[in-house]
């Protein structure tokens, strides 16, 4: 596999729901990893993605895939979509209407390789609805069709924007396997825009945070969503799910990055700017927790 | 949680477990902990920084007499005790801070606590975090 190092350098005044919002991204993404864009809604992230896919143009700046310039305002380049070898899919996607599912997939191949849209549909589950037309499918149909048509062309770099927010918790946790089997697979670069802590820990090998159009932090999960300005050795970061008042505390329900569900004693003072699905830490001391066998 | 801004005055080190004195308006407390693989850079003598604790880990005493092994001793007036039908909170005053203490109605009504009794709070060492104390005009 080619070594392709995305370099990203770019500003762009975005006009958010909360009025001006400038979004400045400087960093380089590594040749075969699935990154993980993470942050707030309207922090900049699907923008970042379409500037990558050649959909929208930043103000100024410099995006390279290895040594292909796609897009540098000094010089005046601006490859079009078509010639940056991606494949994306994003919220709005759209499936081609009068094409059944098979269809839809083998016109997104560059090469037209029956063999390997059979592959794809098959590893998307799409084999009893290959000859459906797109407005016989379910919403989540419709986003499974969208990802294999997406990973069709062999992309080497694929964007998603939320791919698997129509789906429900048992396809999700199977398509994200079938999302990390066909980045494998294809040895592609992956970048994700993605809400769910779980599905981060899951897929990502890099983590991208982005609040505000600025980018907050960068690295490995497990690095970016640890706390090192407290000492307790025991970090588990994770998602307020329920919060239950039981005068004179509050016991606070977190899902973990792992799935796992762990319940919190907290005092109102420690409630006072936590609120149900924010992202929380949950620490305690490695002398506390007690260690024991399982089975 | 609890949290009392203290300046860590020594830390005595053995394999990997650190036993950090630090002293809160002149008064020494101690906190146990295990190493970093990567020491903390804000974890030196001289250094200002947060104890934290949790409320449940604070116990309360009345007229304590003898020795007992908890480091940890603040001398506190009760302000307020807000009982629920098993669990309580007492809010104390601790020199100039306010701490909160968590324990069993059943142990308040034994202990007989109104507002304005002295109490000591105690909490051990293994139970209390250092925290990096945010720092004015760092994003």
């Amino acid at each position: 596999m080619e070594n392709h190092l995305i370099h990203i350098d770019i500003e762009k005044l975005m006009h958010t729901a909360n009025g001006p919002m400038k979004l400045t991204v400087k960093t380089e993404i590594g040749s075969g990893e699935l990154v993980a864009l993470f942050g707030p809604s309207g922090a900049g992230k699907t923008t970042l993605l379409r500037i990558l896919s050649g959909l929208t143009d930043p103000d100024k700046g410099v995006v390279k895939f290895g040594d292909t310039v796609w897009y540098d305002s000094e010089k005046k380049i601006n490859l079009p979509s078509q010639q940056r070898n991606i494949g994306f899919m994003f919220q709005d996607y759209a499936l081609f209407p009068n094409m059944t599912v098979e269809e839809n997939i083998l016109f997104a191949q560059t090469v037209k390789d029956a063999k390997a849209a059979s592959e794809l549909i098959s590893i998307f589950g799409l084999n009893e609805l290959r000859k459906r037309k797109p407005s016989k499918l379910s919403g989540g149909q419709k986003q499974r069709v969208a990802l294999a048509r997406a990973l069709a062309r062999k992309p080497q770099l694929l964007l998603l924007d939320e791919p698997l927010s129509a789906l429900d918790a048992e396809m999700r946790v199977m398509l994200q396997d079938e999302i990390r089997h066909a980045h494998e697979l294809l040895g592609t670069t992956t970048i994700m825009v993605s809400h769910d802590l779980n599905e981060v820990f899951r897929l990502a090998s890099h983590v991208v945070m982005i609040e505000n159009g600025e980018i907050k932090k960068t690295g490995k999960p497990e690095t970016v969503f640890s706390d090192n300005t407290i000492s307790g050795k025991v970090q588990i970061t994770g998602q307020i799910a329920r919060i239950e008042r039981q005068d004179p505390i509050n016991i606070v329900t977190v899902i973990s990055g792992s799935n796992q569900i762990i319940k919190v004693i907290a005092f109102d003072s420690d409630l006072e700017n936590l609120k149900l699905g924010d992202q929380v830490m949950v620490y305690t001391k490695a002398f506390n927790p007690i260690i024991s066998k399982l089975g | 949680m609890n949290k009392l801004p203290a300046i860590i005055s020594s830390i005595q080190q053995s394999g990997t477990i650190l036993l950090v004195d630090a002293e809160v308006e002149g008064q020494g407390f101690s906190a146990l902990l295990i190493e970093s693989v990567s020491r903390l850079e804000w974890l030196e003598v001289g250094k200002s920084i947060d104890l934290v604790f949790k409320e449940t880990e604070v116990s309360l005493a009345r007229n304590l007499q003898g020795q007992i092994s908890m480091r940890n001793r603040m001398k506190c007036n009760v302000l307020k005790v807000h009982k629920g039908e098993l669990l309580s909170t007492i809010t104390l005053k601790f020199k100039s801070f306010t701490l909160v203490s968590a324990i069993t109605t059943r142990s308040i009504n034994n202990l007989k606590l109104e507002i304005g009794d002295e109490v000591d709070a105690l909490v051990k060492a293994n139970e209390v975090s250092l925290m990096k104390t945010p720092q004015a005009g760092i994003k």
